[in-house]
């Protein structure tokens, strides 16, 4: 088991390298040259040069990146300069909202999804199971905010029982804050429930058709006992990798709804950071993200090494 | 338009306003309701107020400065300068020096006190090249700012100015005066603990979220200060924000023309109340004239009068965008008989580019957002109409001022902003040589409009000046106007006491709630 936790850790490594090369370009080569930026309405050829030459822009890109990284090592990922802020305090000030998000989505997804798949898989093929199959494309093909603005308007502007927009932090009101994340919450949701469901269903139905199942059948085993004890477990390695993967789907789905909710996370630090070009925020807080991102999936990969046996073994 | 404060200069060259010091600000009609608080959503998150940090304070940020600090004098009803944390001013007979005399007994929300060498302190900071501030930009016409003793502050200006008291009269990175102990023992951290004299005090701010502010119990004007609380908070999403509004969670919200749908929703909504400012200034455009085809006035002037504004405002704000004729605008007090502005003429258009006789195709900057592109792809329609053809030229946002100041550009989109006075712009826009003279075009006698409306005290030479200026303008057609600067904010009914949105500025620090 160490040998193979050791053995995925390296392969992380390599990941992170690119990860961060990835992003250093992808911020570098945005258009709109952030001296240009920084100087706006000012930005005269003479003024340009200098501030280019003061904030090493007129170095190679190559060298640039090298020393990014060399700062990013030693922990330093740089300040704003907005608002002087360094990307760490940034970034720890936003991420319990996000996080809290993320989770309450996930949440309510499993919520929904996980029971609907095993619903549907008992009876592949009937009426509940066309019906909900039918609902998850549909729901599937809703973008978030559109969802967004329905679930406002409905529950928010018309019913008045949940708030439209606001945050408190769950340290100093528990229960108003569970109330603003509700409607992000469920907008991500709503997204992200076909997916789990659709998933499970299939391994579900294909795990039903086992013959050890036949066999438990023939026991005269409960169909409840036989459907939540002998078929969930094995059927439910496709949706940790599904549930690990949406982890970086919702932090995309963050970038939208942090922002129709004001919900002040890390998806509106980074929406903010693209629109004023605050490319010191920007490069820091996507590769914080990035490796996060890689951080669950090497989690994720550990899970199955505890589902399945033969992972660990390396039979598989 | 009726400018006291410059027809009284005509007779008393010296202007003395202390008799004013101890009106008060405002003068609504209702009884005023002291006590409550309120929520007002803003458009965007505020990075901060040090002005060495952000550099320019936008419009966001100008709603809780407005509240955390004071300044000079602010603008009443009439566009006029008022008494603030100066009681009285006098100037030089060129204009070029002004003389403020302070409060006394105003301090800071650390208890520094407020003096001259505070507010030179300020002045200082912003101005030393080694801060390297961008704020230092905007106060370029200043020269020096001296002290020369506890109540009174000499300001020298490079040029002459005749209306500067109205020009430091909103808390912009340069009007509003901190706290310099506070500055100095804050270090990094001043940027997000703003201190100033203003009848509110910020107690916390969540980043990306709310700031709340708490009424200035030891307020100079305390009297005239209602709620308790303002609690303001960025809601990015035009949708959502005026949802908030709706439901409750905000009081008062931004808005702006593009979001027009939502704003004729609230005009005929009894519970919500729409404020609007026309300001002075517009959207414009500046044709490069040294580049074929905008060398030739005859193209110039077909391509203005292709211009149908009305449909234009329709198609892009439901025709809430008020267009424009000249750069002064409905809340300037520039008002001119005759601007000289070209008509929308179709017939004429097409006969100036038959007279011109060669094809007319040009780009056109614009930003590279949908607000940008649905605008271009308008003032396409219109010129394809006359037969010109033009093409969309798509930069960042970023890009369009340096475009602009190497005049790498055909047709370029710029504003003029709103201030209460027209010179700074005006001058800066028109004058041979200004490196905002985009248009790269020279004529002698603009420049000697301009120059002399600088120097000119009286209120309707300088009206007539200025509307000289334009009629030039609009005849050679080096620039165009679109549409005014106009400012929305939404709120619930019972918020009373909003000021004029001068400079796009929504102050709340003096609304009460009924």
């Amino acid at each position: 088991m160490v040998a193979f936790v050791a053995r995925r850790f390296l392969y992380v490594v390599p990941v992170l390298l690119a990860v961060s090369l990835l992003t250093f370009l992808i911020a570098s080569l945005l258009p709109g040259d952030l001296a240009y930026v920084i100087l706006g309405d000012q930005a005269t050829p003479e003024k340009v040069a200098a501030l280019r030459h003061d904030m090493g822009l007129d170095q190679p890109l190559w060298w640039r990146y090298l020393s990014w990284l060399g700062h990013v090592l030693q922990g330093d990922l740089g300040r704003s300069f907005r608002t002087g802020q360094t990307v760490l305090q940034a970034v720890s000030e936003r991420i319990p909202v996000s996080l809290e998000l993320m989770l309450m989505a996930e949440f309510i997804g499993l919520l929904i999804g996980v029971p609907v798949a095993i619903a549907c898989a008992a009876r592949a093929g009937g009426a509940f199971d066309r019906f909900m199959t039918g609902s998850a494309f549909a729901m599937l093909s809703m973008p978030s905010f559109l969802v967004a603005i329905l679930l406002i308007y409905l529950f928010a502007v018309e019913l008045r029982w949940l708030p439209a927009t606001g945050y408190v932090p769950f340290t100093e009101e528990p229960l108003a804050n569970l109330r603003f994340f509700v409607l992000p919450a469920l907008t991500l949701a709503l997204a992200e429930w076909p997916g789990i469901m659709r998933v499970l269903r299939s391994d579900m139905i294909a795990t039903l058709q086992e013959d050890y199942i036949a066999l438990a059948k023939a026991k005269g085993l409960k169909p409840s006992r036989i459907l939540f004890v002998h078929a969930l477990k094995p059927s439910s390695l496709t949706l940790v990798t599904v549930t690990g993967i949406n982890i970086g789907r919702l932090l995309g789905g963050t970038l939208i709804v942090e922002s129709i909710f004001a919900l002040p996370g890390i998806g509106r630090l980074l929406v903010g950071a693209i629109y004023t070009r605050d490319l010191v925020i920007l490069q820091g807080v996507v590769l914080l993200v990035a490796c996060g991102f890689v951080i669950v999936n090497f989690i994720v990969d550990m899970l199955y090494a505890v589902l399945d046996p033969r992972i660990r073994h390396g039979h598989a | 338009m009726t400018n006291i404060a410059a027809a009284a200069r005509k007779r008393v060259p010296i202007f003395l306003v202390a008799a004013f010091a101890f009106l008060p600000l405002a003068e609504p009609a209702q009884a005023q309701k002291a006590g409550g608080s309120i929520t007002v959503g803003l458009e965007l998150d505020v990075p901060g107020f040090d002005p060495l940090k952000v550099g320019v304070y936008d419009a966001a940020a100008l709603t809780p400065a407005a509240a955390i600090f004071d300044t000079l004098t602010y603008l009443n009803d009439k566009g006029e300068a008022q008494p603030k944390l100066a009681l009285s001013w006098t100037h030089s007979d060129d204009f070029k020096t002004w003389t403020f005399k302070l409060r006394p007994g105003v301090k800071f929300h650390d208890g520094t006190p407020f003096n001259a060498e505070a507010y030179k302190a300020n002045f200082d900071r912003q101005k030393d090249p080694a801060n390297k501030c961008r704020c230092a930009f905007y106060i370029a016409a200043v020269n020096s700012v001296q002290a020369p003793d506890e109540l009174t502050v000499v300001v020298n200006l490079n040029d002459p100015s005749v209306n500067y008291p109205t020009l430091v009269s909103y808390p912009n990175q340069n009007a509003a005066v901190h706290s310099p102990t506070a500055w100095k023992t804050k270090g990094d951290d001043y940027n997000r603990n703003p201190v100033g004299t203003g009848p509110y005090i910020l107690k916390s701010w969540t980043a990306g979220d709310r700031m709340i502010l708490e009424k200035n119990p030891d307020y100079w004007d305390k009297d005239k200060v209602y709620l308790d609380r303002i609690i303001m908070k960025p809601l990015p999403d035009a949708q959502s924000r005026f949802a908030s509004l709706q439901s409750g969670e905000a009081d008062l919200v931004w808005d702006d023309e593009y979001d027009a749908d939502n704003i004729q929703k609230a005009q005929k909504d009894p519970k919500l109340t729409v404020h609007s400012y026309t300001g002075s200034g517009a959207q414009v455009y500046a044709f490069n004239t040294k580049t074929p085809p905008f060398d030739d006035v005859r193209v110039r002037q077909a391509m203005v009068m292709a211009i149908d504004r009305k449909k234009m405002s329709q198609a892009i704000t439901n025709g809430l965008a008020k267009p424009a004729s000249n750069p002064y605008g409905d809340g300037s007090w520039v008002k001119c008989k005759d601007d000289g502005a070209l008509p929308f003429d179709v017939a004429k258009a097409k006969a100036l580019i038959q007279e011109y006789g060669k094809p007319v195709e040009f780009k056109t900057v614009v930003t590279a957002t949908p607000r940008g592109r649905v605008v271009g792809q308008v003032l396409q329609q219109f010129w394809k109409n006359v037969g010109a053809s033009m093409e969309l030229d798509q930069v960042d946002q970023a890009t369009i001022p340096p475009r602009a100041f190497m005049r790498q550009f055909q047709l370029i989109p710029w504003r003029i902003v709103d201030l209460a006075d027209p010179d700074p712009q005006m001058y800066a826009n028109f004058h041979t040589g200004s490196p905002v003279a985009l248009a790269n075009y020279s004529n002698p006698e603009l420049d000697k409009i301009l120059e002399h409306a600088r120097v000119t005290a009286e209120t309707d030479k300088r009206i007539e000046d200025y509307c000289a200026a334009t009629r030039l303008i609009n005849k050679e057609a080096i620039w165009f106007w679109t549409f005014q600067n106009t400012y929305y904010a939404v709120s619930s009914a019972n918020i009373k006491g909003l000021p004029k949105m001068y400079s796009g500025m929504i102050d709340v620090s003096r609304v009460w709630k009924e």
